[in-house]
C-alpha cells in the first residue's frame, strides 16, 4: 500500500450530536478496488459520501480530520466541493438515471461542467461503451432511458460518471436492487473499469466483496476494525470480530 | 353449538356490510352533491346566457348605454390582465418556492415567511385592491391601468402559485438531486436542468386555480384597472380597461336599466366562465406537453 491517491487522517464524523465515523485513518490505493463491508449502520455509506462531500447536502453534519486528495484536503475552506465530485463520480444504490432520453444522460454532465466542448458523440459512445452497454443502447439513444431494465439503468449511470472523467468511482452498494445477472455484469465492468479508474465500492454481499476487490475494510458501529488485502481479511484475518462478520456469525 | 356461533358469524358480518354501506353511501352523497351543485349553477347560467350570445356579443362594444351591443373590450381586458397577471405571479411564485425548498435552511426566519404567505393567502381581495391602489396607482404613479392591475392580481394569486410550486418541487425525487449534484454540476443548475423541468407540471397544476381566480376577481381591479366604460381598446399597459366581472357588477348593480339589460348580465357570466375555463384548458394542454417522457 504505497501511492494512496486517497487518505483520510483521524477522521471523525457526526450527524448533529451523534458520531457516525469514529478516528478513522486509512488510504485507498490508485487503480485498485477497494470493498467497504460492515453490518448496516456501521457507517460506511456514510464514510464513501464522505469522500465526494455528499454528506454537505444533508444539514447539521460535522466532519473532523483530514481527508486528503491528491494531497490536498478536501474538507479546506477554499475547496468547491463542486470541483470534488467532478473528479470523483459516485454510482448510487438504485439506479437514477434522468427522465431524458439515453444521450442526454450521458451528455448531461460534461455539457453543463464545460467538460463536452469536444466531440459530444464521441464521448457518449466511449462512455457507453466502457460501460458495456454501448451495444444494447446504440440503436435507441433517443429513448427515454426510463425505459431501460434496472440493470442497463445501471450501466447508463456508471457511463453517465463516466463521462466525467472522473479519477475515482464511488459506488454505494450498486447492485443491491439488481438481479444476479444484472449483478454479474457490473461485476465484470468493475473488474475492467479498474485498469483506468480507482473504484471504492459499498457492499452488503460478502462473497461480491471477495470477488471483486482488491483490498477490504471491515466497518463496526463507525471504527475501523480491519483494513487489508482482500485474500488476507477472507481467509485469515487478523481480528476475531472481523472473521465472525465474515463467516456470518453476526451482521 | 356450531349452528350458534355461525348465526353470530352471520350477524357480525351483517353488521359490517351494513357499516360498510352506510359509510360509502355517505361519502358518494357528499361527491353527488358536489357535482349536483356545480351542475346546478353551470346550467343556471347557460339557460340564461345562451340567449345574449352572438357573433356580435363578443366582437363588438357595448352601445346605448351599455344596454346593447357586445362586451368585445372587457374580454379582451380581461385576458390581459389575466396574462399580466400570469407574468408577475408565476415568475415571482415559483423564486420563492426553489429559495424556500432548494435554498433556505429551515430555521425561524423561514418560518416566519411561510407563515406570511399562508396569511396571504387569506387576506380578502378587496384588500389587494386597496393595497393596488395606494400602492402602484398612486405612490408609483401607474394610475389605473393593466399594469397596476395585473400587479395587484400577480400578487393575489402568489400564495396559491408558491404552495403549488413548493409542492411540486418537493415531489421531484431527491435521487435526482443527488445523481446531478454527484457529477460536479452545481447547485444552480442542478435547479434549473432537473428539478425545475421536473416540478413544471405540477407547478402548472397548482397554478391554475390562481390563474381561474385572477380571472374572475373584481374587488382587486375595481380600483387598479377597470374602467366603468371605454369604448376604445388599450393602447398600452399604462390604459385602463374594461374586464368581466367588474361589468357584470355594475351592470348588476350600478347600470343605467338592471332589469332590461338581465340576459346581457348571464351572458357576460357565460363568457367570463367560458375564458376562465380556456385558460386553464390552455395550460393543462401545456403541461400535458410538459409530461410526455417525465416517467419515475
Amino acid at each position: 500500500m504505497d501511492s494512496g491517491i486517497m487518505k483520510l487522517h483521524k477522521v471523525n464524523f457526526y450527524y448533529g450530536q451523534c458520531r457516525a465515523l469514529t478516528n478513522i485513518s486509512m488510504k485507498f490505493v490508485k487503480n485498485k478496488v477497494t470493498a467497504l463491508i460492515g453490518p448496516s449502520g456501521c457507517g460506511k455509506s456514510t464514510l464513501l459520501r464522505l469522500l465526494n462531500r455528499m454528506n454537505d447536502l444533508i444539514s447539521g453534519t460535522r466532519v473532523e480530520g483530514e481527508i486528503l486528495f491528491e494531497d490536498k484536503n478536501i474538507y479546506a475552506p477554499d475547496i468547491d466541493p463542486v470541483e470534488i465530485r467532478r473528479k470523483i463520480g459516485m454510482v448510487f444504490q438504485k439506479p437514477n438515471p434522468f427522465p431524458k432520453t439515453i444521450y442526454n444522460n450521458i451528455s448531461y454532465g460534461p455539457k453543463l461542467t464545460g467538460l463536452g466542448t469536444g466531440n459530444m458523440d464521441a464521448l457518449v459512445e466511449q462512455s457507453l461503451k466502457q460501460a458495456v452497454l454501448w451495444d444494447e443502447v446504440k440503436d435507441i439513444l433517443n429513448k427515454s432511458a426510463m425505459n431501460l431494465s434496472g440493470g442497463q439503468q445501471q450501466r447508463l449511470c456508471i457511463a453517465r460518471a463516466l463521462a466525467m472523467k472522473p479519477d475515482i468511482l464511488l459506488m454505494d452498494e450498486p447492485t443491491s436492487a439488481l438481479d444476479p445477472i444484472s449483478t454479474a455484469k457490473i461485476e465484470e465492468l468493475i473488474e475492467e473499469l479498474k485498469k483506468n479508474y480507482t473504484i471504492i465500492i459499498v457492499t452488503h454481499n460478502m462473497q461480491q466483496a471477495a470477488r471483486i476487490s482488491d483490498e477490504t475494510a471491515f466497518f463496526y458501529i463507525g471504527n475501523l476494525v480491519e483494513y487489508n488485502k482482500t485474500d488476507k481479511i477472507f481467509t485469515n484475518p487478523d481480528i476475531k470480530q472481523t472473521e465472525d462478520y465474515i463467516t456470518g456469525r453476526f451482521g | 353449538m356450531e349452528d350458534v356461533m355461525k348465526s353470530f358469524k352471520n350477524n357480525s358480518m351483517k353488521w359490517r356490510y351494513l357499516k360498510q354501506a352506510l359509510f360509502f353511501g355517505t361519502v358518494r352523497l357528499s361527491a353527488l352533491i358536489i357535482v349536483l351543485a356545480l351542475g346546478g349553477i353551470l346550467f343556471y347560467i347557460i339557460v340564461n346566457g345562451i340567449g345574449a350570445i352572438s357573433w356580435d356579443f363578443i366582437t363588438k362594444p357595448p352601445t346605448d348605454s351599455m344596454t346593447k351591443g357586445g362586451i368585445m373590450p372587457a374580454i379582451l381586458g380581461t385576458i390581459y390582465l389575466t396574462i399580466g397577471a400570469i407574468a408577475v405571479g408565476l415568475p415571482l411564485g415559483i423564486a420563492s418556492a426553489i429559495y424556500l425548498t432548494e435554498y433556505a435552511k429551515e430555521g425561524r426566519i423561514i418560518r416566519f415567511i411561510k407563515v406570511g404567505i399562508n396569511c396571504l393567502a387569506g387576506v380578502p381581495s378587496v384588500v389587494f385592491g386597496l393595497f393596488g391602489l395606494g400602492f402602484f396607482v398612486i405612490f408609483m404613479k401607474f394610475g389605473s391601468s393593466i399594469l397596476s392591475g395585473s400587479l395587484t392580481l400577480g400578487f393575489l394569486i402568489l400564495p396559491t402559485i408558491i404552495g403549488a410550486s413548493e409542492e411540486a418541487l418537493k415531489s421531484v425525487p431527491q435521487t435526482f438531486r443527488e445523481a446531478s449534484l454527484a457529477l460536479g454540476v452545481s447547485k444552480w443548475q442542478t435547479t434549473y436542468r432537473i428539478v425545475l423541468p421536473n416540478a413544471m407540471p405540477g407547478i402548472l397544476t397548482g397554478s391554475i386555480l390562481g390563474i381561474g381566480r385572477a380571472a374572475g376577481e373584481t374587488a382587486p381591479i375595481m380600483f387598479t384597472a377597470a374602467a366603468y366604460f371605454t369604448a376604445k381598446l388599450p393602447g398600452s399597459i399604462f390604459d385602463e380597461v374594461m374586464a368581466l366581472p367588474y361589468h357584470i357588477y355594475v351592470l348588476a348593480t350600478a347600470g343605467t336599466n338592471i332589469e332590461a339589460t338581465r340576459p346581457i348580465q348571464f351572458g357576460t357570466v357565460l363568457v367570463l366562465v367560458a375564458v376562465v375555463l380556456g385558460i386553464d384548458l390552455f395550460a393543462i394542454i401545456i403541461r400535458s406537453y410538459m409530461r410526455r417522457n417525465k416517467r419515475w
